[in-house]
């Protein structure tokens, strides 16, 4: 008995997704993809396998690695940096824009207990070469207009501006910035401004940096004419104008500091009222490319696709479908598969006998009485009525 | 908000006083959710305050950083609260340490024995020291005079109890006091209320 259940178990973190999220993650997959493909993003799929030193933007100890005769491999754990490496490997000599898309797992070693998985779908966009406010608007706007395709209702999307955040401790000593980053970086606002303090910063200035990292929505205006101020107010004006939304979206944030090292400028994060972290998180990262070898300036976005469900099933969202699904049974086998095809000739989803669960969909039992005739409920209909029946059933359950 | 139970709550009720929210029915016994105003407070084991905000269950917490390092949940710092000052430090016997380093370079690794697995770990990691460590739940300065490890790493706020076991401490990680914390989504929708409450507390600390 025991051995049995031992055969049954599975590593931390990994879980079967049964049949229910199954069919919400792809109807999820289907309508981000769709509204990628809208603002011309094309899909590409990277390996989700890496030499782990390639992996080097994520702390190390959040990878999973193991060892291949020999080379440390890591389970890609973010597709940005992976998706980096393909610009400069595949489209080095690329002058004009690269619009890319993707919706695929990212394995992350998360510390164990705390009820988070180590596989997941992350669905994103990276917009690689133009830079300045019109490029940021754009990822902005097609984050808001998925989000919205899917229906989800109640989220904001918080701007920042990572130049804003450096420009408050431009004072200090190159090293010191990068450590009080780190320290923001990792939520630590606390330990930042320690470490700024220690190196001396005056006390008006970390009070200064204090109240603006956390500025939000109009505050904003009492920072005065600051370049990247200028540029956040631009980027969502801009993002407004791609993509009107209903109510006004895009609220300015300072506070907006994403746990991952490569972001340069405008940086987002979505937050719904329903989930405990952000849905989505992006922004610009100029540099990363150029560690490939590639100087080009970047944008994107990525969805933690299970956050995004939960938020979704939180604001009561189904996947809708047109018509329920016939179970066909009864009546001598060509009979049976002839009648299924002409339903399925019909535009209907027939399964030949059971299936493993409903799933959300409703099922229709049909009993075959001959090659036109179908029992539903007891009453035999010819084939054309119960076509007409079986779309006015309600298709969900 | 959710607030560590335990040694600290006396300060924590008395931080919440002092910036003006609500404390009626905070007693710290028996019952584990208590509204009070317009306020819900979560009373939880110190070492749960993370998990509950980092999850959303909870806005905002108090709780000691000690336990945020150990714990390591994605927790927003907001506040140096001051109070329930305590260091992590290693030790070990009295005049041990000429043993324990004799020790390492004949086996290579020493046995640390600590309630923090994970601080321990960190530590020595950045030290480039090789340990095995011994995780325990309670008296871990027992550890040492039976035999079980050649040092510990513990939590001490005043010294006495490693004074009482005749244990020095070796080496100071790192100083630690109570923290306002916020959940990252929690800090975004609300920031408004968040901020103002950051600035009450940052006055009432600066005035103590």
């Amino acid at each position: 008995m025991s051995a049995a259940n031992d055969d049954l178990a599975l590593p931390r973190g990994f879980r079967d997704i049964l049949p229910t999220e199954a069919r919400e993650l792809h109807a999820i997959e289907r309508t981000l993809m769709e509204a990628f493909e809208r603002y011309g993003y094309v899909p590409l799929e990277p390996p989700s396998v890496e030499f782990a030193r390639a992996a080097s933007t994520v702390d190390e100890r959040r990878m999973m690695r193991f060892l291949d005769q020999g080379n440390l491999l890591a389970l890609r754990p973010d597709v940005t940096t992976a998706l980096a490496r393909v610009v400069a490997q595949r489209y080095r000599e690329a002058q004009g824009a690269l619009r890319l898309s993707y919706f695929t797992t990212v394995f992350r070693q998360d510390r164990s207990m705390r009820g988070s998985e180590r596989e997941y779908d992350q669905a994103g966009v990276e917009l690689i070469g133009p830079t300045g406010a019109v490029a940021d608007a754009e990822i902005l706007a097609l984050l808001c207009d998925a989000l919205t395709s899917l229906g989800l209702r109640s989220f904001t999307i918080e701007v920042g501006h990572m130049g804003a955040v450096r420009a408050l401790f431009a004072d200090l000593p190159a090293a010191t910035v990068e450590t009080v980053l780190e320290r923001l970086r990792g939520s630590d606002l606390v330990g930042a401004f320690r470490v700024a303090a220690d190196a001396g910063m005056p006390a008006d200035r970390l009070e200064h940096a204090r109240r603006t990292l956390a500025v939000r929505g109009r505050g904003i205006e009492a920072l005065g004419d600051l370049a990247c101020v200028r540029d956040l107010r631009e980027t969502i004006h801009l993002a407004r104008e791609l993509f009107a939304g209903d109510p006004p979206w895009g609220v300015p944030d300072l506070g907006v500091i994403p746990a991952l090292p490569y972001y340069t400028g405008i940086v987002f994060e979505v937050v719904s009222p329903h989930v405990g972290a952000p849905i989505a998180t992006g922004g610009r990262y100029d540099e990363l490319l150029a560690r490939y070898g590639t100087d080009r300036a970047a944008t994107g976005f990525g969805i933690a696709v299970p956050l995004l469900h939960q938020a979704l099933v939180a604001d009561g969202w189904k996947v809708s479908f047109d018509a329920p699904l016939v179970s066909l049974e009864g009546g001598d086998d060509a009979v049976r598969l002839r009648v299924a095809a002409a339903l399925r000739g019909r535009g209907f989803a027939v399964a030949l006998g059971g299936v493993a669960e409903s799933a959300g969909r409703a099922i229709v039992r049909a009993e075959v009485v001959s090659a036109e005739r179908v029992r539903i409920d007891g009453r035999e209909l010819p084939l054309d009525a119960a076509a007409r029946e079986l779309s006015q059933a309600g298709p969900n359950r | 908000m959710a607030l560590a139970q335990g040694t600290m709550f006396d300060e924590i009720r008395a931080s919440l006083e002092g910036v003006g929210l609500p404390i009626d029915g905070l007693t710290g016994h028996r019952r584990l959710v208590v509204r009070s105003g317009d306020v819900e407070y979560v009373l939880c084991r110190p070492s749960d305050v993370p998990t509950y905000v980092a999850h959303g269950a909870a806005d905002l917490g108090i709780v000691g950083r000690d336990v945020l390092l150990e714990t390591e949940e994605d927790v927003i710092e907001l506040v140096d609260l001051g109070f329930g000052v305590c260091r992590f430090v290693v030790a070990g016997p009295k005049g041990s340490l000429d043993r324990s380093l004799a020790e390492y370079q004949h086996l290579g690794s020493l046995e640390v024995a600590t309630k923090y697995p994970r601080v321990a770990q960190r530590h020595f990691d950045e030290r480039g020291i090789q340990v095995e460590l011994i995780k325990l739940n309670g008296a871990v300065e027992l550890a040492p005079q039976v035999g079980l490890s050649d040092q510990i790493v513990d939590l001490v706020s005043t010294g006495r109890t490693l004074r009482e076991n005749d244990l020095e401490i070796v080496e100071e990680i790192t100083t630690c006091s109570a923290r306002l914390i916020a959940n990252r989504a929690s800090y975004a929708r609300d920031r408004e209320r968040i901020a103002g409450l950051v600035d009450r507390f940052e006055k009432w600390v600066a005035s103590r």
